[in-house]
């Protein structure tokens, strides 16, 4: 409010300063032309006897007790600005032009004369946006191909093929760091320490594939080594026609525990974020995996590669039971495919009565996978879902019989149509 | 300019005859195939004797991996994980033999029977009910364990008339009470708009055609006989009979063809692809159905010879002794059939005198390769 009027008092009184000002400007202007001095005068303030670096600190900086509390950070953060950024010597808020400095001596045949030339009225806006850019902090923005797992953080991301050794080349190959993160080491001399360390998945889609771990005193150089690394390790992986795994399988590394699921077409990768880099980079399109005990990130990698690598073909199942293995597949109405036939087929007398037949049984070694009851959702059991079924009941076949009706007269009406028409709404009138 | 009109809207083939008494076919694209149905003789009894049956399901040369291929009929949104098992030899057989089965039902063929008879029976006049009302009262007997062909549905007319409902009525009141899945109680678009019907066929979709014709008619109605009819002689005249080849509609197709005495593109196409036996045992239908054959016993002997050995999916690239001979038996009686009955004479006796080299070559291939092997 105070401000309000002091404005409107401005406004008022500009007028009258007007005419008031035009009597004595000439009695100032004689003034000082009688009085010139020539003494040197010292502006010695508190803003040019620092520099600039001291002058910033003692805005920004927060004491030691301050910064434990968690000052000094977040939104009302102040950030240290370049004033000098976009200021050009020679140039400033009056425009002038001086030969030598912001303009030639000689401009064609002509000496140039230091003269002013017209004020330019953005030139203070420009500096000023300019100042407040450098405030803002701003994120690595990437595409969103090539973000990874979240944000512009590396997990998740593509680093490219491993590089040559010597002249084998990676053709086809792609990298995706599975993780990377700070170890901090206490040494002797130097204290404690920052060393990085990365875990990356390199594969070619084709069944070749292998995981690296490398360490480094910089991200990038421990990615590199990992990357390096796990193209020396490479693993052969069968793929079941091209899709998915040959059988469902338990794994385990250290307390980590994976049961996989094969999958048929179709199905794709529901499983933890990192098999499924892992299964992309292999090559493999459909698997479903559970994760039980600890979600150690490299103790899942491990467990999936033991797991992957100690995998039966159908052929070898065949020959340790001495069976046909037989496929049922229920789009195919059940038609019996003999996948693999052993050597030698036992009959019924040789199979002893204890003997797990059931495929599923023996490929996971007598393990049964604990299957949680389903429960009904949260909603099921309240009372208003009772009332929405009930007021539902008589809208539920509206959907197909509006299908219906499109069908037969490409429109929705019904037989009564044309006896009571629908009244039009005339909207162009 | 009349001529092109006539080229436009003609019927099924133009036939001009030029200068040096030349044919020339011109086929027309926009097809107006004159539909036929089984409205004279019965030919339930012909088309289910065992003798026929066996020979039209023979006819189909059914391919395991056509029947059994990979059909998505469950509306589930992803395919279910296959299963696996471990059999023994016996267990492996009996599976086999379920198969077998599944692949019977799956090939069970549409029945052929004669157009039903329109209902007209008049069950009572009552004049007392004479304008009772302005509209027919329908009565529908809907208990339970009646089958659909035999349930009372009556209607009394205004006129005071008390009468047995009509096919056409029946069904619909069957559909209403008794819902069939996928049966429409209004005619599809597909079979009540030609065009769309004739975009269908031209796309080679019989297949498709034929299985929603059997969903939504019964055999014996005349819409039923008349989209299956125009629908073989759209396959007829494109000779696209591989596309119903493992199907449950070669056996009326093929029976169809018989029946109407046009199964000589059916035969120049076996004969073309050197399917030899089978040319016999359509011979032996033909036999079966008219009896119209000069070589007709012959044929009949040597299609019951054909009818022990196993379906021969793709050409044989060894052959026995007994193979040529059974073979060269079939050629004879081909040869016999098509001097004395075929209507495609020159075509389809260039195409045996064709396959007539091709196994020459190939039986002097199988005796130089047994002599090779020293086991002749």
């Amino acid at each position: 409010m105070a401000s309000k009027i002091l404005a409107i008092r401005n406004v008022v009184n500009k007028p009258l300063n007007f005419f008031v000002n035009k009597i004595p400007q000439y009695q100032t202007t004689g003034y000082n032309l009688k009085n010139i001095s020539t003494t040197t005068i010292a502006c010695l303030n508190f803003f040019n006897k620092l520099p600039a670096e001291k002058l910033w600190k003692s805005v920004t900086s927060v004491s030691n007790a301050g910064a434990k509390k968690g000052r000094g950070k977040g939104a009302g953060r102040i950030r240290i600005r370049d004033l000098n950024r976009g200021q050009i010597i020679g140039t400033g808020k009056i425009n002038m032009l001086w030969p030598g400095l912001s303009a030639p001596v000689i401009r064609g045949r002509e000496l140039l004369k230091q003269q002013r030339l017209p004020d330019d009225p953005e030139r203070m806006e420009k500096l000023i946006k300019l100042r407040d850019s450098m405030t803002r902090f701003r994120r690595l923005r990437l595409s969103p191909i090539e973000r990874g797992w979240s944000g512009s953080r590396m997990p998740g991301r593509s680093i490219g093929a491993p590089d040559p050794v010597g002249d084998e080349e990676f053709t086809g190959f792609d990298t995706k760091v599975l993780q990377l993160r700070p170890l901090l080491i206490m040494k002797g001399s130097l204290g404690r320490t920052r060393n990085y360390q990365a875990m990356v998945v390199t594969g070619n889609g084709q069944g070749l594939a292998g995981f690296g771990i490398g360490k480094a005193k910089e991200a990038p150089a421990a990615l590199r080594k990992a990357k390096n690394r796990a193209g020396k390790k490479l693993m052969n992986f069968d793929i079941y026609n091209g899709h998915t795994v040959f059988h469902d399988f338990f794994t385990a590394f250290g307390k980590t525990k994976i049961y996989v699921q094969k999958k048929n077409e179709g199905h794709g990768l529901k499983c933890h974020r990192a098999i499924k880099e892992i299964c992309q980079a292999i090559g493999i399109k459909d698997l479903r995996a559970k994760l039980e005990g600890s979600n150690n990130l490299q103790h899942i990698v491990k467990a999936f590669f033991v797991g992957l690598l100690q995998q039966r073909t159908h052929q070898q199942l065949a020959e340790e039971k001495k069976l046909h293995l037989v496929e049922f597949r229920a789009e195919n109405e059940h038609y019996p495919i003999v996948v693999a036939s052993p050597s030698v087929v036992r009959t019924k007398e040789e199979i002893p009565k204890d003997e797990t037949l059931d495929f599923n049984q023996y490929i996971m070694n007598d393990r049964v996978i604990f299957r949680r009851k389903k429960f009904p959702r949260f909603y099921e059991t309240m009372p208003h879902y009772e009332i929405f079924l009930k007021k539902y009941e008589k809208f539920r076949n509206h959907e197909k019989i509006r299908l219906n009706l499109k069908v037969e007269y490409g429109e929705i009406k019904s037989f009564l149509t044309d006896k009571y028409p629908e009244p039009k709404e005339e909207k162009e009138t | 300019m009349s001529l092109l009109k006539l080229l436009k809207n003609n019927t099924r083939n133009v036939l001009i005859k030029c200068n040096e008494s030349q044919l020339i076919f011109i086929s027309s694209r926009k097809l107006s195939i004159v539909p036929s149905s089984y409205d004279g003789e019965n030919p339930a009894p012909k088309f289910f004797s065992s003798g026929i049956q066996i020979l039209l399901k023979r006819l189909t040369r059914p391919d395991y991996a056509k029947v059994f291929r990979k059909r998505s009929n469950s509306n589930a949104p992803m395919l279910e994980t296959p299963q696996y098992k471990f059999l023994t030899d016996e267990e492996l057989q009996i599976e086999k033999e379920k198969a077998n089965q599944s692949a019977d039902r799956l090939l069970q063929m549409p029945p052929v029977v004669k157009v039903h008879e329109p209902i007209n029976d008049v069950l009572s006049k009552d004049p007392a009910l004479v304008g009772f009302d302005s509209a027919k009262y329908l009565f529908t007997d809907i208990s339970f364990g009646v089958a659909n062909e035999h349930r009372l549905i009556v209607e009394r007319d205004p006129d005071g008339i008390l009468r047995s409902c009509d096919h056409d009525v029946r069904k619909r009141l069957n559909q209403i009470y008794f819902p069939m899945l996928g049966r429409k109680i209004r005619e599809p678009l597909i079979f009540a708009d030609d065009e769309k019907l004739h975009s269908l066929l031209d796309r080679q979709k019989y297949e498709y055609v034929l299985d929603r014709a059997c969903v939504q008619y019964e055999p014996d109605e005349p819409k039923f006989q008349k989209v299956t009819s125009i629908t073989y002689q759209h396959i007829d005249t494109n000779m696209q009979y591989d596309l119903l080849r493992s199907t449950r509609h070669f056996g009326p197709l093929a029976f169809y063809l018989t029946w109407h005495k046009c199964m000589d593109s059916l035969m120049f196409e076996l004969v073309q692809t050197g399917a030899i036996r089978e040319a016999v045992l359509l011979m032996s239908l033909r036999h079966a159905v008219h009896g119209d054959l000069k070589n007709g016993a012959d044929s009949d002997a040597l299609g019951k010879q054909v009818l022990t050995t196993p379906v021969q999916l793709s050409k044989s690239e060894y052959l026995t002794e007994e193979d040529i001979q059974l073979d060269n038996k079939c050629i004879e009686c081909l040869d016999a059939y098509i001097v004395n009955n075929s209507t495609m004479k020159s075509q389809q006796g260039l195409a045996l005198q064709g396959f007539r080299e091709y196994y020459q070559q190939m039986v002097e291939l199988s005796r130089g390769l047994k002599k090779a092997h020293g086991t002749a």
